[in-house]
């Protein structure tokens, strides 16, 4: 790329254009102009966003929104976790209570019209957790006439039953956590809902609990920004290329999902592009 | 201002500033220049407005020659470097698509040599797309210059495209020592291929698309540059033209008051020349502005999108082979299929759970943008539609590419109706016929090319504005300040 050419300009126009030209860029309009960084994650899910008792938040999305604001040129001190709801995300990126979103938050044509997506930063799948000892169900069409979590709220069941049409029978409770308790207590015989969510559990459950690897959608996961960020969604796709090349992303998934039967890919996700 | 209060002359006609905009210079430096050059006679005065009309000459020709060199700049990276190249590495996603699309045809169709397209066609397609799929990668590296990340990501892809083409290569081998009728094809090809499209899907695909986003990142941020500067050159194009009249005005009040004349001829003209020069060149440099723009916004991004609407719609005929290759990936690979027909097209999700619900609300979607040109829809297809002036050419080819990316959707249907009545014989048939599917992608390409004309064409004229301001610009300043020169010359000679 050429810069524009200086040869022809008047010292003086110069310092002065560089005035203008800086004014009609608008300051404060893109989060690389931002001094400090509110990041907005989940605090109830294990593996991707997770408080824990002395406030703390950790999960893989919390590691991935600390590399990417490590690279947009923010200190561990200048950034700030914060809650965010699934049901508020879009309300707070525009009220710009928060800088940016990074809670398990896939991304959606018709989310796109609301908020600017980088990413993805990975490529969840729906996928079906059931107990270690269970080898009758290798992919969803197994779940015909099997005892399936529904949580009230979440639609993950809709592909399974509605979608699909398969013939499982319909539990329902109130939370994921539940879903797996139950399902190791031998009260269902399986949960069907994003295989990082599902892992997430599993790791907590040691050794009782399996996914089994055969994947029904694409479950982009964006960081949501400021609808119109473009320099910083831009910023921020670079950041997640070089997480993939430099090996933190694999790292960041074995730390999380590592020790569970989830078979994580660790090569850059296709990015939505940014508008 | 210092001057004139300092001036015992009584009242004398306001002289612009003198003192350069770059920083305000002390007054007690002001008044030491101001008394060596005499400014307290007539010629001294006359002398330091001229030199003031001068100076604002030459900043108006500087402002002017930088913000027509920001122009020629603009038009030079969008129009015939970065861009052309941002919309070649973008084939290259769809070359490496279209790869994988034509193994998948060639093991598909097993012993059944001529079906479709054929056994032979599929693989010189394959060997096309392979060398065009080089020639992309090449603009990529070209692109990505000494950028490290995008230079490993090129490398990543070349790496990948390597082991992709053995895999192709022992799939497609294996598959010619177990002869089978068209259909899918053995466990063990199976295998190989599935390697093979993982590959292809999981880690050339997202790099090849990260690097047209990337390089046309890169396009985004020299328009907005070249563009606010074009705006702010404007700015200082009017702002010193301003000056030079109020220099010259300011002169020729003087002179009038001095010397009891009229008018001065040549300042007369040198002020009205100033003003069409002013005029000339804002007008030249805000069309160069609104051509820039049209350029980017009317032709590439389409084009870029474009290219983008057909690869992925490419490869979602693909995965309707993939579907009839692979049994046992049937739900995964019709599931990719209803991903990518919603970027392509998207209904609302809360009442598009399916493919079944794809078809249905489609079909509603198409016809209710064809009674009303409104879009219901979102996706690459819905950003046209919106963008397209209602009852223009344009609107009237996404159209066009709407009703045929409906019959291609309606055919998909016939192909996943027959597999799910036990027709598979049939629906593989009807799958490489692609009659539809050709249709709807000459369309799609017909759309991408109006763009593209709207795109030379805004580039063509950009370039045609500008021919001839190299000449123009310094004849145009040099013969104000002769005019200003030979205005105060008689007026000067008085006092020898």
């Amino acid at each position: 790329m050429r810069i524009p050419r200086t040869a022809a300009l008047a010292s003086a126009a110069a310092v002065a254009v560089g005035v203008l030209t800086g004014c009609s860029a608008g300051g404060g309009e893109s989060i690389l102009d931002r001094e400090t960084l509110t990041i907005g994650v989940k605090a109830d899910q294990p593996g991707l966003g997770l408080r824990r008792s002395d406030g703390e938040f950790v999960g893989f999305d919390v590691d991935v929104a600390r590399y990417v604001a490590g690279k947009l040129g923010f200190s561990d001190q200048e950034i700030r976790f914060t809650e965010t709801p699934s049901n508020v995300r879009e309300q707070v990126l525009e009220q710009r209570r928060v800088d940016m979103v990074v809670a398990s938050y896939s991304i959606t044509a018709s989310r796109k019209t609301k908020v600017t997506f980088a990413g993805p930063y990975y490529v969840a799948h729906q996928d079906t957790l059931v107990r270690a000892g269970d080898s009758a169900v290798r992919n969803v069409r197994d779940l015909a006439n099997r005892r399936l979590c529904k949580v009230t709220g979440s639609n993950s069941w809709r592909r399974v039953t509605e979608e699909r049409g398969v013939p499982a029978r319909l539990v329902e409770t109130t939370t994921y956590s539940d879903c797996v308790d139950r399902l190791i207590r031998g009260e269902v015989d399986a949960v069907s809902t994003d295989d990082l969510i599902l892992a997430g559990f599993a790791a907590q459950r040691g050794n009782a609990v399996k996914i089994i690897n055969a994947p029904i959608s694409d479950e982009k996961y964006g960081i949501g920004l400021h609808k119109g960020d473009l320099d910083g969604c831009e910023a921020i796709n670079r950041a997640l290329t070089e997480m993939y090349q430099d090996g933190t992303a694999a790292r960041l998934l074995d730390k999380w999902f590592g020790r569970t039967t989830l078979r994580t890919t660790d090569s850059v996700p296709q990015f939505e592009g940014c508008s | 201002m210092t001057v004139t209060a300092q001036s015992p002359a009584g009242p004398t006609p306001a002289v612009p500033d003198p003192t350069p905009p770059a920083g305000p210079p002390r007054p007690g430096a002001v008044r030491r220049l101001a008394r060596r050059i005499h400014l307290r006679t007539v010629p001294a005065r006359i002398r330091a407005m001229t030199l003031v009309a001068v100076v604002a000459v030459g900043v108006l020709f500087g402002a002017a020659s930088w913000a027509i060199g920001n122009a020629r700049d603009g038009l030079a990276t969008i129009g015939h470097d970065a861009g052309p190249q941002v919309v070649a590495t973008g084939d290259l996603f769809f070359a490496l698509n279209d790869m994988d699309a034509q193994v998948a045809n060639v093991l598909l169709l097993g012993r059944d040599r001529d079906l479709g397209r054929g056994r032979e066609a599929s693989l010189r397609l394959y060997a096309q797309r392979r060398s065009e799929a080089s020639r992309a990668l090449l603009q990529a590296a070209q692109l990505a210059g000494d950028d490290r990340t995008e230079q490993r990501t090129v490398q990543a892809v070349l790496d990948g495209l390597g082991e992709y083409e053995r895999l192709a290569a022992r799939a497609i081998q294996l598959d010619e020592q177990r002869p089978h009728p068209a259909g899918p094809p053995s466990d063990e090809v199976l295998a190989l291929y599935r390697e093979a499209t993982d590959l292809m899907k999981l880690k050339l695909l997202p790099q090849a698309y990260n690097l047209t986003l990337e390089s046309g990142s890169i396009v985004r941020k020299t328009y907005e540059r070249e563009h606010s500067s074009l705006v702010a050159g404007r700015l200082w194009v009017l702002g010193s033209g301003l000056a030079v009249v109020a220099a010259l005005a300011a002169v020729q009040v003087y002179l009038a008051r001095r010397f009891r004349r009229l008018v001065n001829p040549a300042l007369a003209l040198a002020t009205l020349g100033a003003v069409a020069l002013t005029a000339a060149v804002a007008v030249l440099v805000g069309t160069q502005a609104g051509l820039l723009r049209k350029a980017k916004e009317e032709g590439f991004d389409s084009v870029l999108a474009l290219s983008r609407a057909r690869a992925i719609g490419n490869s979602a005929y693909a995965d309707e082979g993939r579907y009839l290759l692979d049994p046992v990936r049937r739900d995964t690979y019709e599931q990719v299929y209803f991903d990518k027909s919603q970027s392509i097209l998207y209904l609302d999700a809360e009442r598009t759970k399916s493919l079944a619900d794809y078809y249905v609300n489609l079909d509603a979607a198409v016809n209710a943008y064809r009674s009303q040109p409104r879009a219901t829809f979102l996706g690459f297809f819905g950003d046209q539609a919106r963008a397209a002036r209602p009852g223009g050419a344009e609107a009237a080819a996404v159209t066009r590419v709407l009703e045929r990316y409906r019959e291609f959707q309606r055919k998909d249907r016939s192909v996943r109706e027959m597999v799910a009545g036990g027709r598979l014989g049939e629906a593989l048939r009807l799958h490489l016929d692609g009659r539809e599917f050709s249709r709807y992608d000459a369309a799609l390409v017909e759309l991408a090319r109006m763009h593209r004309a709207t795109f030379t064409g805004a580039i063509r004229q950009g370039d045609r504005g500008l021919r001839g301001w190299d000449v123009a610009l310094p004849v145009a300043s040099a013969a104000l300040v002769v005019l200003i020169l030979l205005g105060v010359r008689p007026r000067l000679a008085e006092y020898r």
